[in-house]
């Protein structure tokens, strides 16, 4: 494991009553909600392992809709978060799945309905003390921590796809902190998760979804 | 040491051993290890991060006030009353153990039970165990021997939190993944180093000190009762205090760790991943499976759900 900030094990500042319950879960949510990129009509929230378990004990039910409303972990208003959604028109609810010993201990599956319709799934993890990371969107694998706004991108395996969108993005004026990509196989499906200095702007997004042979192309702002 | 020299030095810093040679070889305090290294992780100054470190301080006093001042029931009705109790314990002769000890112990359950009202806290390093190290610190900064100013607290505090940074390279601090131990347990440790710290000790003291907290609440497991974070979590903050002081006690009167640090953080993931799943913040062994533990569960499903009943 890498070495992290003092600050990650000093704090957060938050609301309880868990790290890994409470403002893991507003952070998770927080970065789902990023992952969307658009207003949330309605969302399931799937929970895995301890999640399942102690998910009302632990206010993780609060955090997780907290987050999407746009509340952070120390905001007085996470308690009432379900109080909050039913007003903005937010439909959630809770499913307890079985134990599931390939996931990590605090998971939940976020099956979003956005507003344009589009259906979302996205697969996240509470690490403890608030860390968090999503290691799926719909059926591909990925792993964001909301460290960085990065644009992730999933496109058929072909020369010169990392300089068209690189192009773009230095185009755009903005640095890249970090580059991974990954392929099932050769001149297959592949992806692509760029760690950026700064959020793209949507033009430069739509350039990059309209390269050919690009499936799907999110553009994830970071969590603070 | 050159900046190119201190830049590998902090990419590499993993152990324990590693940050002792670095005090020692240059005559500091763990906590200017902790500085350097937050200074070189981020790229920010030091006035930046005593001024993090000091919002923290002052979030912890807030809560404290907040908690110790409030008898009202928490949002379970489990708890709510114990940092009065032992607040007004405080203030009356004790034959056992030193005003300060008793508020260490005060100011824990008042975090805790501030916690369980789901207000604001500083985790540190989880909300489950955020009592220990705030608990500590802000009692010895009122005792009148000790009296330290905040300038010593931020010190303690980022020692702690490089205890904390370099157990957390090797197990992940949650109960669900380690149990306990992983938050009282660890907590206890970074209070420890912090007392010793802040009271004068060694860097090898310090280390003495976290490798005694550390070796004696190894294998405690998460046992939340119906899941809250609350029984009995509260009191082992309180407990925790305790073990903090009798750790640091014993190395500031010299006596060593017959196992070194690095290894007892070892042995610590090792028994980690030995606990059943069961011991880990499911709430499906210990005492969340007593029949005291059990009816109150019962209860509580009966009611719903715990934090509004008339939702949902």
């Amino acid at each position: 494991m890498d070495g992290g900030s003092l600050f990650d094990i000093l704090g957060p500042v938050m609301i309880g009553p868990s790290s890994s319950h409470t403002a893991g879960a507003v952070r998770l949510s927080m970065l789902a909600k990023n992952v969307a990129g658009q207003p949330i009509k309605a969302v399931v929230f799937k929970l895995y392992n301890s999640f399942a378990k102690t998910y009302q004990g632990h206010g993780t039910d609060r955090g997780l809709v907290a987050g999407l409303l746009g509340l952070n972990v120390d905001d007085d208003r996470v308690p009432e978060a379900f109080e909050r959604a039913r007003q903005q028109g937010l439909v959630f609810s809770f499913e307890p799945q079985p134990n599931q010993p390939s996931y990590p201990p605090n998971t939940v599956l976020f099956d979003m309905t956005l507003e344009d319709g589009e259906q979302l799934q996205v697969l996240g993890h509470s690490l403890g003390g608030g860390k968090v990371y999503i290691s799926r969107i719909n059926e591909y694998k990925v792993s964001l921590q909301g460290e960085y706004p990065t644009l992730v991108m999933f496109y058929h395996d072909e020369p010169g796809m990392i300089w068209q969108t690189t192009r773009i993005i230095a185009e755009a004026g903005i640095n890249i902190a970090s580059l991974v990509c990954a392929r099932k196989h050769k001149g297959e499906e592949a992806f692509m998760a760029i760690c950026l200095d700064h959020l793209l702007d949507p033009e430069s997004v739509q350039a990059i979804a309209q390269i050919g042979n690009v499936y799907a192309v999110r553009n994830v702002d970071k969590i603070v | 040491m050159s900046n190119e020299i201190d830049k590998t030095f902090f990419k590499q810093l993993k152990s324990f051993a590693q940050a002792l040679d670095w005090c020692e070889a240059n005559h500091q305090p763990l906590s200017a290890l902790a500085m350097a290294y937050e200074m070189h992780r981020r790229g920010v100054d030091e006035a930046a991060i005593l001024a993090q470190t000091q919002t923290l301080i002052d979030q912890m006093r807030a809560t404290v006030r907040a908690g110790s001042a409030d008898a009202s029931p928490t949002l379970s009705g489990l708890t709510g009353q114990l940092a009065s109790k032992m607040m007004a314990a405080a203030s009356a002769p004790c034959r056992l153990m030193s005003p300060t000890m008793l508020k260490m112990m005060a100011y824990a359950l008042a975090t805790l039970e501030e916690n369980s009202r789901m207000h604001r806290i500083v985790a540190c390093p989880t909300a489950g165990a955020s009592g220990v190290v705030p608990g500590v610190l802000l009692a010895l900064s009122e005792s009148p021997d000790v009296a330290l100013s905040d300038a010593q607290m931020q010190r303690g505090l980022l020692t702690a939190g490089l205890v904390g940074e370099l157990v957390s390279r090797r197990m992940f601090l949650s109960g669900a993944a380690g149990g306990c131990q992983a938050e009282v347990g660890v907590a206890t440790g970074m209070a420890a180093a912090a007392i010793v710290e802040v009271l004068g000790g060694t860097p090898r003291q310090v280390m003495d000190a976290t490798a005694m907290a550390f070796k004696n609440l190894m294998g405690l497991v998460c046992d939340p009762v119906a899941g809250l974070v609350e029984v009995p979590c509260t009191k082992r903050n309180a407990v925790g205090v305790v073990h903090a002081s009798a750790a640091a006690t014993m190395a500031l009167a010299g006596i060593e760790s017959f196992v070194p640090l690095d290894e007892v953080v070892d042995a610590m993931v090792k028994v980690g991943q030995m606990m059943s799943p069961k011991l880990k913040e499911s709430a499906e062994g210990g005492l969340a499976m007593t029949p005291t533990g059990q009816a109150f569960t019962q209860q509580l499903k009966a009611k719903g759900n715990v934090h509004s009943p008339e939702s949902e």
